[in-house]
């Protein structure tokens, strides 16, 4: 029971570092994958290194990066905000490859109606387009909501008292160190479960949507 | 420029470190593809005991953190009298966590084999287990191919987490460095591109792959 | 025709029914097929003809009723184990509207395959019979290339061959030409024909009118869940004994 104490004690901070980074992601993937399409081929080259290196580096990797190494004069990010923004950082550059996906998904006619009708570019993208990839991005968005879950525990190598954070010391301290862990990974999938069921739930609409 | 300097002193210690990792992420892979295939195929099976058993360690292990379940090995089970080496705990972790993710991966491919062929098979008197190995199995994991490298450079990275149990793996020996010289931000940079220096060809390979799969399958119908 | 009437049927279809769930596809289908017949079977879209010569090699169950080929009768829904089917479905060669090659065997393989692995026989014997069938298809020369390298027209010779390479009693063909552009449809019906009159047992679900016509001994139509009308194919094309049958030859044959 003690032992499920201490993994519970972890849910708030793994629910904010995942809730925050994700809400980085989800915005800031938007001019990362306008960037990525751009006409203009220096920013789309630019665009396309950052996500690589993004996606190419271990999250950990980054989380290290932004809490050791980073500092400007006195100052130094604290564990959360090191964890907040290098998961943020990441999200992005998946979220920018989920939109891209999405995009590239809505038929080109769609585009070209938007055209034929002397819509600008823009007008067609935010009004036309930018929706409809939207709705087809949202299933692969929540399956990575719920990996971002999971790959938050990275938040504890830094010191985050997230649910590993609190399990790692609790196994080390007591005795029984597997339940511990058994106990943390049944709230991990408890966690998921729900987005899990909403991801399937959402991916079986838009399936029927499309195949309309 | 003292970096490069720098850079040239630690170059060796992380390249022995990045060869850990690779030899690390091989070893899972090598342990976790058929384990992960026998998972594929049990899933489907026709006895709800076997199936139910084999979606259940899928969900699981699918379901924790790589990180728990890389802790679990090497924290945990020493509480049962297992006790591992961290570089055994690590890849055995690792190769867990790769069964499961790629059985989910193959379930996909043998699933994406025409039924018709099945239906040939049936109709030819081919076995059920003949036609898994002569004409589901090949074809599932071809059509597998691309998910599973980029499931792969997904493992690779996730060798890192084996800093948390003291591997000296590539992002351990950054780590060891910058602790001694302070200089976290240049090494763990040089790290992170020793780690970029693999993944990113990696990423590249796998979408050639996959048009040249996808220009494969169109051919075919 | 008379011998042949008399000899024990190849194929006896007795009170033969098919449900999906609540729906009825066909009921109490009796059929027999005699040694080397050649029954063509025509009906409208959805009338049930693939089902029931699924039903006939048990790539569908039927929900009741039972069936004899070649000497060896399954009945349905009483346990119907797999080693009966396996054996019964051996005598029957079978092939489909999209021909079903594996695509990842080349040519040869594509027929040796179920050779090797179904009837023993040794890669060599497997394969000398292959060509030898391959020969006989007209695709000897293709022998080693990918199905994916063929034309739809070849591909379905590829597949003829390979149901052949088992031996089959009776060869069952489900709209074998439908797939295919008509001049490429007429190479695989001139091996049909052939193998027609080298006496196999045929039963061939098609949408060619003249085929059904000139090549088949016996037509069947299918409408409505029943076979409506089975005999003569010069007959029943030119005096059908049912409106549904006129109704159906005029949208087809367009008069
Ligand atoms: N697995 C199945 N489950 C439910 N209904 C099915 C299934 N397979 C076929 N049906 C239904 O059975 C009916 C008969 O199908 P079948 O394919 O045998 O028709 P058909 O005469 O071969 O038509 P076509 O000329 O279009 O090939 C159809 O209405 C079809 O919708
Ligand atoms: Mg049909």
């Amino acid at each position: 029971m003690e032992a499920l104490e201490a993994v519970l004690l972890g849910v708030p901070l793994t629910l904010l570092v995942t809730g925050a980074s994700l809400s980085i992601g989800v915005v800031l993937g938007v001019p990362l994958v306008m960037g990525l399409r751009s006409r203009n081929m220096p920013i789309r080259s630019a665009c396309r290194y950052t996500v690589n290196l993004l996606r190419g580096i271990p999250a950990i990797v980054w989380l290290f990066i932004i809490y050791f190494g980073v500092s400007i004069g006195a100052f130094q990010f604290d564990a959360i905000s090191a964890a907040i923004i290098g998961l943020g950082l990441i999200s992005a550059a998946y979220m920018a490859e989920i939109y891209r996906g999405g995009i590239s998904a809505v038929h080109a006619g769609q585009w070209e109606a938007g055209h034929a009708l002397g819509v600008s570019d823009w007008t067609t993208f935010s009004r036309i387009v930018g929706p409809q990839a939207l709705r087809v991005s949202i299933p692969s968005m929540t399956s990575y909501a719920i990996s971002l879950i999971k790959d938050s525990s990275i938040a504890s190598t830094i010191g985050v008292t997230e649910i590993v954070f609190f399990t790692t010391q609790d196994a080390r301290s007591g005795g029984g160190g597997l339940t511990v862990y058994l106990l943390a990974a049944a709230v991990y999938v408890a966690m998921c479960i729900p987005l899990g069921l909403l991801s399937r739930k959402l991916d079986s609409s838009l399936r029927k949507k499309v195949s309309r | 420029m003292s970096f490069i300097t720098d850079w040239l002193d630690w170059f060796p210690t992380l390249f022995d470190g990045l060869l850990l990792s690779l030899q690390i992420t091989g070893l899972s892979l090598l342990l976790g593809l058929p384990v992960g295939l026998l998972l594929a195929v049990f899933a489907s099976s026709r006895n709800a005991l076997v199936r139910g058993i084999c979606v259940g360690v899928v969900e699981i292990s699918r379901g924790a953190p790589a990180l728990v379940v890389l802790q679990l090995f090497y924290f945990g089970l020493p509480s049962t009298g297992i006790t591992l080496s961290s570089f055994t705990a690590g890849f055995a972790a690792l190769a867990l966590t790769t069964a499961a993710f790629t059985s989910e991966i193959l379930r996909a491919g043998l699933q994406a084999v025409p039924a018709g062929e099945i239906e040939a098979c049936q109709t030819l008197g081919v076995s059920r287990l003949d036609t898994l190995r002569f004409v589901v199995i090949p074809q599932g994991l071809r059509i597998a191919l691309p998910a599973l490298m980029g499931f792969a450079i997904l493992i690779f990275q996730a060798t890192s987490l084996c800093f948390t149990i003291a591997v000296p793996e590539l992002l351990s020996q950054a780590y060891s460095i910058g602790s001694s010289t302070f200089k976290y931000f240049s090494v763990l940079a040089l790290a992170g591109l020793l780690y970029a220096a693999v993944t990113i060809p990696a990423t590249w390979l796998v979408g050639v792959t996959e048009k040249r799969m996808s220009r494969h399958l169109t051919l075919a119908h | 025709m008379d011998a042949s009437q008399r000899a024990q049927p190849m194929v006896s279809l007795r009170g033969v029914s098919k449900n999906y769930g609540e729906r009825t596809i066909f009921s109490d289908v009796n059929l027999d097929v005699s040694p080397g017949e050649v029954m063509a079977v025509i009906g409208p879209s959805g009338a049930g003809k693939s089902t029931l010569l699924r039903c006939i090699n048990f790539l569908e169950e039927p929900t009741s009723g039972q069936i004899t080929l070649g000497g060896r009768t399954i009945r349905a829904g009483e346990g119907v184990s797999g080693r009966d089917v396996q054996a019964l479905r051996r005598k029957a060669g079978m092939v489909f509207q999209h021909f079903n090659l594996f695509p990842h065997m080349s040519v040869l393989d594509n027929v040796s395959f179920a050779q090797m692995r179904v009837l023993k026989r040794s890669r060599e014997d497997a394969n000398k019979r292959s060509l030898a069938l391959l020969d006989r298809v007209g695709l000897a020369d293709f022998a080693g290339s990918y199905p994916a390298r063929c034309s739809g027209g070849q591909q379905q010779r590829i597949a003829i061959a390979r149901a052949l390479a088992m031996d089959p009693e009776v060869m069952l063909f489900d709209e074998p030409t439908s797939a295919l552009d008509p001049e490429v449809g007429l190479e695989v019906l001139a091996v049909m024909k052939e193998l027609a009159s080298d006496g196999m047992t045929m039963i061939i679900v098609t949408h060619e009118m003249g085929f059904a016509r000139d090549v088949s001994d016996t037509l069947v139509v299918m409408a409505d869940g029943k076979i409506i009308e089975h005999g003569d194919p010069r007959q029943i094309l030119s005096e059908p004994n049912h409106d549904r049958t006129r109704l159906f030859l005029r949208a087809v044959l367009g008069r």
